[in-house]
């Protein structure tokens, strides 16, 4: 047992220091963190921002007070710029069709007079391809509609009656007391870099050393296999670790408060880490470029983000998706983070997920030790 | 030299990039399986089939608390039970008890129709509910509250059970109706335009910078530049190879939406083929234009993951150009992908005719060629070096 312990010790020691004398890899250790932080921070800000210029066409057919009240409203709007005033729904519709705008709202002839009856509309034709442009668009029409209805039941904006507020209005309460934002998607992103470092740690561990032909040296040294892949295991916990606090710091720093246990954090991250180096040390028994492994690692990274809950939740997948969603390891792992650093859960609430993560690494570790046996 | 000896010599690097290709299993494996069906695959687990709907919000589970005890709340709860999207909903009646299980991952959220709903409806006063979420979950929050709202603000408490709601009337807002008009387009096909558009960026960056690392890693790439052969036959051999296999992945691609998941692409199969070569060519002028900064092959790796995770912020991928803000939107405006992915919407989601979209294509083209140019200098200055 001391000796596994000390063979152990010696080879993630040998791990940290070839590390150290790698500066490609050292950099990409800590670059991985920031620069997908820094995607986040723009796709953040992009869905965060208080203004947008998404240009929308306007066609008032009516020209009444209450179609010019809803024109001003539309005008003034922080998110979507106005910009053509057309006569015609066709003349509209054009710039829709050939990309210059991402929307039309055609205010239709009769509208103020429809509205004093107690129901009027209006048309909105938008490019949907543009999804989250189109999103926009509609809910600004439906808001200056919402505003405008508020106006005509104060008696302003030409008309005094009929119109009424929608009946039942729903006010949200989120759990976690924090004003609505982007940010539950760093748990996420933090699971993510848990499993790419630890993808990144198995090519320099496993596939380099096979190419530069010091895996085998290794292997017939009177080392135990399993004292080298623990080892290896070890320099990857630390390294982890490492990219953990870094991670929280940027957190930190970001201004988000992180609510859990951080041991709790740092275990989770451990498992996600220890779960996909095993993965990894079972497809690199089979995979032996360092190149080819880290292309495969980053094609199954991008189905990730959807499938293991990085962007969004695993509930709002299709079924299909939903069913892979729960037979990942790694959504478990997400979900855990995204409970201990945002709702403050502890061990009682993730133990479950955690203990997921672990019998998943439990069952694969001697899959990929009997592989590599085989291929060695 | 002729140009039939100049074709010719690009018709044999071409073969001998076939023949390398042939020999390596782990590049066949990536490039015309894991991409190809791995991200399409992805795509239709995660949205369904391109002909299949289902509610987003419909099978997750919402405690339902009902203080007011009245005709309008029973209503209220008879709609939402019977509408195809809140099926799991379950009747709680301790309102403290329903919401300490949020965040346990039993239920996700609590629906609390407050004491005197009823009375606010009969007075003419505006009613309300209170949702509680988990937020913890990702987009789950802003889902049930934009369902549950359109069933709000459309629920007439005189009417017993209410049909539940049409994407149209999901629209409206009590007195003023929203009537959108536009195509709608199923998630499955529009994530087909990204699905596209990322296998052919990935793959063909991976085969040209990559492949050409590879060479160099492998001593054969000084020989490559020193042999007779012109350096525009070798980067025009590359390029036909590479193109070969692009159109295999199109094919790939589309194959497994139009036939696995249903999808309609609403162009002709020639427009999309040649759109997406393009997109394979754009991509190609830069990986030769990485090649020539002599990268090694795992770095070329690292910078294509980040090449995607950039195009993914910065190229209207993931966020309509039109929402992006400052030096974003700058960046945005002159990354040639960004039309890349303009133009395969425009023609897979809204069947514009691919000749229409002038602007788009004379940029892409214009990229494809200064990408190329500035490829071939490299190369050039490289065989000098080799030469000296």
């Amino acid at each position: 047992m001391k000796d596994f312990i000390r063979h152990t010790s010696a080879i993630t020691i040998k791990e940290l220091k070839q590390l150290r004398r790698d500066p490609v890899s050292l950099v990409l250790t800590i670059m991985f963190p920031i620069l997908l932080i820094g995607i986040f921070i723009v796709i953040a800000s992009a869905f965060s921002a208080t203004s947008h210029n998404i240009p929308v066409v306007v066609a008032d057919l009516d020209g009444s007070p209450a179609s010019n009240a809803l024109l001003d409203k539309l005008t003034s709007s922080s998110l979507i710029r106005v910009t053509q005033l057309v006569q015609t729904e066709d003349q509209a519709y054009q710039p829709v069709s050939n990309g210059q705008a991402v929307g039309a709202v055609i205010i239709p002839q009769g509208f103020g007079n429809d509205l004093a009856s107690g129901h009027a509309f209006i048309v909105v034709q938008t490019d949907n391809s543009k999804f989250t442009s189109s999103a926009f668009i509609v809910g600004t029409v439906n808001q200056s509609a919402q505003q405008l209805l508020t106006q005509v039941s104060l008696g302003e904006a030409g008309v005094s009656f009929g119109a009424k507020l929608a009946p039942v209005e729903v006010i949200t309460r989120p759990i976690s007391g924090r004003p609505p934002s982007g940010d539950t998607i760093l748990p996420g992103f933090l699971g993510m870099i848990a499993i790419l470092g630890a993808f990144d740690d198995i090519v320099n561990a496993i596939s380099r050393e096979r190419e530069r032909g010091t895996f085998p040296r290794l292997a017939l040294s009177p080392v135990s296999l399993f004292a080298v892949y623990n080892g290896k295991m070890f320099a990857t916990v630390v390294l982890t670790v490492l990219r953990t606090a870094l991670m929280l710091v940027i957190f930190t720093l970001d201004g988000i408060a992180i609510r859990g246990n951080l041991l709790l954090i740092f275990l989770t991250t451990i498992l996600i880490a220890v779960f996909t180096l095993s993965l990894g040390l079972t497809i690199s028994a089979r995979i032996r470029g360092s190149a080819t492994l880290t292309v495969l690692e980053i094609a199954m990274t991008f189905p990730l983000f959807t499938l293991a809950g990085t962007t969004n939740s695993p509930l709002l997948l299709a079924p299909g998706g939903r069913s892979i969603a729960d037979s990942l390891p790694w959504t478990y792992g997400n979900d855990a983070l995204r409970r201990i650093m945002y709702l403050g859960a502890g061990l009682n609430v993730v133990g479950g997920d955690l203990l997921i993560l672990f019998l998943s690494s439990l069952v694969l570790m001697p899959v990929a030790l009997i592989l590599s046996k085989r291929t060695m | 030299m002729s140009l039939g000896s100049f074709l010719r010599n690009s018709i044999a690097v071409a073969e001998n990039e076939f023949r390398q290709f042939r020999r390596n299993r782990s590049a066949i494996l990536i490039s015309l399986m894991v991409l190809p069906f791995f991200f399409t695959a992805s795509l239709g687990a995660g949205q369904g089939g391109a002909g299949t709907t289902f509610s987003a919000t419909a099978n997750i589970p919402i405690a339902f608390v009902d203080n007011d005890y009245s005709v309008a709340s029973l209503r209220l709860w008879q709609t939402l039970t019977s509408s195809p999207d809140f099926r799991e909903l379950i009747q709680s009646y301790n309102e403290q008890a329903a919401i300490a299980e949020l965040g346990t991952k039993h239920i996700y959220a609590v629906i609390v129709v407050p004491k005197g709903f009823q009375n606010d409806l009969e007075n003419g006063n505006r009613a309300r509910v209170v949702l509680y979420t988990d937020d913890s979950e990702p987009g789950v929050s802003d889902q049930i509250q934009s369902t549950l709202s359109s069933y709000a603000q459309n629920f007439n408490p005189n009417v017993e059970v209410q049909a539940y709601l049409t994407q149209l009337q999901r629209q409206s807002i009590s007195q003023v109706e929203i009537i959108r008009k536009g195509a709608l387009f199923a998630g499955f096909n529009v994530g087909l335009t990204i699905v596209l558009a990322v296998v052919q960026i990935f793959a063909a960056f991976y085969e040209i910078a990559g492949g050409m690392s590879r060479e160099r890693e492998e001593g054969t790439y000084a020989r490559l530049l020193v042999t007779p052969v012109p350096i525009g036959s070798i980067v025009l051999g590359k390029t036909i190879f590479d193109i070969l296999l692009s159109t295999a992945r199109t094919f790939i691609v589309l194959g497994l939406a139009v036939y696995g998941y249903g999808a309609k692409p609403n162009t002709d199969i020639l427009s999309l083929l040649a759109l997406s070569l393009l997109v394979a060519l754009v991509t190609m002028g830069l990986g030769f234009f990485a090649s020539g900064l002599k990268m090694g092959q795992r770095a070329v790796v690292i910078v294509e993951f980040f090449l995607i995770l950039f195009l993914f912020a910065f190229s209207g991928l993931i966020i309509d150009k039109e929402l992006l803000v400052g030096i974003s939107q700058v960046i945005a405006n002159i990354l040639p992908f960004t039309y890349a992915f303009d133009a395969l919407r425009r023609t897979i989601l809204l069947g514009v005719p691919l000749l229409s979209l002038t602007s788009d294509l004379q940029y892409m083209a214009g990229s494809c060629v200064l990408s190329y140019a500035a490829a071939f200098i490299l190369l050039l200055k490289s065989r000098e070096r080799l030469i000296r």
